[in-house]
């Protein structure tokens, strides 16, 4: 069967394909975490960074520290198309958002392996969706970049915007709440 | 065109992750096999209220400390072992069935009752936490005594929460009982009205024993060491099936009654070195009852 060629619409049919898959992807990740995290009998006990005082504000401050470069990233990543936009700018943007979600891997260990996927209020229930879609988001935006040609404009702002919010949120729901609640040391 | 950098920082995350994960899959491996506390207090428990006096004996879930939890009362002393001289001996109270312990030094351990175990966490123990989990240890106590006016004398055996326990006179009366423990309530019954309800109050217990019809008595018994407890015997005297029973006393006092068929009688004297005792020119076997034994058919 030949198809119809849709002379209208040629930019649909040439990035459909990476798209699909990408976003099926970052769908994947996030729900293959969430199952985990659920299924999985939490140990409440894991290896922890070492030097704070508990593996708590370990955590947080790996958090924090996440999302100070996401904020570096969300400041380069606003000017990195423009024509203006100097070499070294994409530099930053790509080692920055690196960093960023190294610094997170650790955290998320710990969360889904010693505490699981919990329930028990609205803000540990958001911290939990959250970072599943964080990770999501992460997985979308990268197998996105690999077929950056094949991508329409808009998908790398609204990717990007998607990792940030949900990060910056991420580390509300967590780090901000136990600043708040036990006070800020280390 | 495919660009390489995005899969390598995903390649990149992945590892870190599978490293991570394969780290604490090692190093918390002992904590798998354990239940979580907090996972075992969000299922409904059987019961979460603490025995009046127990033992509960387990470890951390990564098997570095061990746990000793003594309850007496509200009053709760714990020990906590991780080897080396490492040892803290630790003091706090029960409310309902949550623990809370501290010590001089630092230490301290909280826990909750679920059914015949506790989980909790210590904390502060060596820089760390760690959660454990403990079982109660079943301790075997005899309790031995008479009627107030020595009418009967009685020997009751207790094992966790069961109980079994033989009433007699030596001549006519007896009569086995079953029952259970429940904090410090005991309460025994047998056949043809036979009954034994009491409390426990440090080493004593104290109530009332019913050997039958018309036959109600208070009584007092103690905490006794062996040989005292019960001790039974069926066995056939010529050709007759005979049930004998003994209450044996601390001080080597024994009383037993004989029962084949409608027929009783003082029951031989027990060798308490060995059990065995001679009827008829026979020598036979008795063996001490335990709280958890059946002594009275259903």
């Amino acid at each position: 069967m030949t198809s119809e060629p849709v002379a209208a619409y040629p930019a649909r049919d040439q990035y459909a394909r990476p798209l699909l898959v990408a976003l099926l992807s970052g769908c994947g990740v996030a729900l293959l975490l969430g199952l985990y995290a659920k299924l999985h009998h939490p140990t409440k006990y894991a290896l922890d960074v070492g030097g704070f005082s508990s593996p708590l504000y370990a955590k947080a401050w790996l958090t924090t520290a996440a999302a100070v470069f996401a904020i570096v990233q969300l400041i380069t990543g606003a000017r990195i198309t423009r024509q203006a936009a100097p070499a070294w700018m994409a530099t930053v943007h790509r080692w920055s958002g690196r960093i960023a979600i190294l610094l997170t891997v650790p955290v998320i260990i710990h969360c889904i392996y010693a505490l699981g996927f919990g329930t028990y209020s609205a803000r540990v229930i958001a911290h939990s969706v959250l970072g599943c879609i964080f990770y999501g988001a992460f997985v979308t935006k990268m197998l996105c970049l690999v077929r950056r040609d094949a991508m329409p404009k808009w998908v790398f702002p609204v990717m990007g915007g998607v990792v940030f919010v949900s990060l910056i949120a991420l580390w509300a729901t967590s780090a901000l709440w136990l600043f708040a609640t036990k006070g800020v040391h280390s | 065109m495919t660009r390489q950098g995005p899969l390598i920082t995903l390649g990149s995350v992945l590892l870190l992750t599978v490293v991570f994960l394969l780290a604490n899959t090692q190093a918390a491996k002992p904590g798998s096999t354990v239940a979580a506390p907090t996972a075992a207090a969000s299922a409904v428990p059987p019961a979460t209220t603490a025995p009046l006096h127990a033992l509960y004996a387990g470890r951390s879930s990564g098997d570095q400390v061990t746990v000793a939890i003594a309850v007496n009362g509200r009053k709760v002393a714990a020990d906590l072992n991780a080897g080396q001289a490492s040892e803290v001996s630790l003091q706090g109270s029960v409310n309902g069935g949550k623990f809370t312990l501290t010590s001089q030094n630092g230490p301290g351990l909280t826990g909750s009752i679920s059914g015949q175990d506790m989980f909790g966490t210590v904390t502060g123990f060596l820089g760390q936490s760690f959660p454990f989990s403990a079982a109660q240890a079943v301790v075997q106590a005899v309790y031995t005594g008479r009627s107030s006016g020595n009418q009967v004398t009685l020997a009751v055996d207790t094992q966790g929460d069961e109980a079994a326990a033989y009433i007699c006179n030596g001549k006519t009366i007896e009569a086995w009982l079953q029952g259970s423990v429940h904090g410090n309530q005991v309460s025994l019954t047998g056949n043809k009205g036979a009954s034994l309800t009491g409390s426990l109050s440090g080493l004593d217990m104290f109530g009332t024993v019913t050997a039958g019809a018309g036959l109600s008595f208070p009584f007092s018994a103690e905490l006794s060491p062996r040989p005292a407890g019960v001790y039974q015997a069926r066995i056939a005297v010529n050709g007759l099936a005979t049930r004998i029973g003994w209450a044996v006393l601390p001080d080597g006092t024994q009383v037993g009654v004989a029962v084949a068929g409608t027929t009783k009688y003082p029951a031989p004297s027990l060798d308490l070195s060995n059990n065995s005792f001679t009827l008829d020119g026979s020598s036979f076997t008795a063996a001490p009852v335990a709280g958890r034994d059946t002594v009275v058919s259903p």
